[in-house]
């Protein structure tokens, strides 16, 4: 089965869905911004604000399942042995760190005019962080260890005890009395948000995950060169 | 009508600056990582044309991954 995501295997299909992605983004990040920006109605009490939503949201959740496909592959390789998953793992980190971060940074702008501060020492909002220094580390140590299979190794080992964190943020808002609010979507239970504000949220996250494939793509290819070069001569 | 879309009611600051941040590090990431990938490509490249015309069509004949990342330096140039 894992031979199927062999480099050597996929390498030509790479290419072919990062032209597939660039062709059809344009047009869906234009309707995704039309439907946030202009046809999605003001929330009765959040106002205009709510826009930030379309953003915040979905960078929040590609960012909690961007560090959970990384623990994931972590127990895996920790498991079967297999090198590809580290670099699926590696190309993941800094597209789920730059949305954690945007998750932050919108949140934050969000709540100047909703709570009246940018910033509160929260449940939800520290374990959030919390999941940013993980992602620093988890980079970190493949760029400061120079031999790759310890690099790998602690790195797997920062992600499964990351792993951790990730039901503490989803549950923060029920465990603890916190400023931020329970979520509104529900895999399992009633979804408490108008289709109005459904659709645009939805477009938004479309757009934002095709966003994530083109640059995990265009990062694991980046690596599949890398140690092929790096094995020429072997060739 | 055109005014309020500008300043959602009070809103504009907050809403427009969510959008364009995250618009703006979604556009440098893409920038860094697209730039990132061809200097590997071409430095791939490189590292092919430095073999000798033998050793190169070895490789070539032996690593799919090798002539596809040369047709794509290739292409881009």
């Amino acid at each position: 089965m894992f031979d199927l995501i062999n480099p050597s295997r996929i390498f030509h299909w790479i290419e072919k869905i990062i032209n597939f992605i660039n062709s059809i983004f344009f047009i869906l990040l234009i309707i995704g911004l039309t439907f946030a920006l202009i046809l999605s109605p003001p929330d009765y009490l959040q106002g205009d604000s709510v826009r930030i939503m379309y953003v915040h949201v979905p960078a929040a959740w590609i960012g909690l399942a961007s560090f959970s496909s990384i623990a994931l592959l972590s127990i895996l390789n920790f498991i079967f042995r297999i090198k590809n998953l580290n670099l699926i793992s590696k190309s993941i980190a800094p597209i789920g760190l730059m949305f954690t971060c945007l998750a932050i940074i919108t949140g934050s702008l969000w709540g100047q005019p909703t709570w009246g501060t940018w910033w509160a020492w929260d449940a939800r909002i520290t374990s959030m962080v919390v999941l940013v220094l993980f992602y620093i580390l988890f980079i970190l140590t493949h760029k400061l260890i120079i031999q790759e299979d310890r690099a790998n190794k602690i790195s797997s080992i920062v992600a499964i005890f990351g792993f951790i964190n990730i039901p503490v943020i989803k549950y923060s808002v029920d465990w603890w009395n916190t400023l931020h609010q329970p979520a509104s979507i529900k895999l399992v239970g009633t979804t408490t948000i108008h289709t109005s504000m459904l659709t645009p949220l939805m477009l938004m996250l479309l757009v934002l995950l095709l966003y994530c494939a083109l640059i995990f793509l265009m990062k694991y290819k980046t690596e599949i060169i890398r140690i092929k070069k790096k094995n020429i001569k072997r060739i | 009508m055109m005014q309020n879309f500008f300043t959602m009611n009070g809103y504009g600051l907050f809403v427009w600056l969510s959008f364009s941040i995250t618009i703006l590090t979604c556009a440098v990431v893409y920038y860094k990582t697209y730039k990132t990938l061809k200097k590997h490509e071409k430095d791939f490249a490189n590292e092919l044309n430095k073999l000798s015309a033998q050793q190169r069509k070895l490789v070539l004949d032996k690593s799919k991954v090798a002539s596809q990342v040369l047709a794509s330096y290739n292409k881009s140039i």
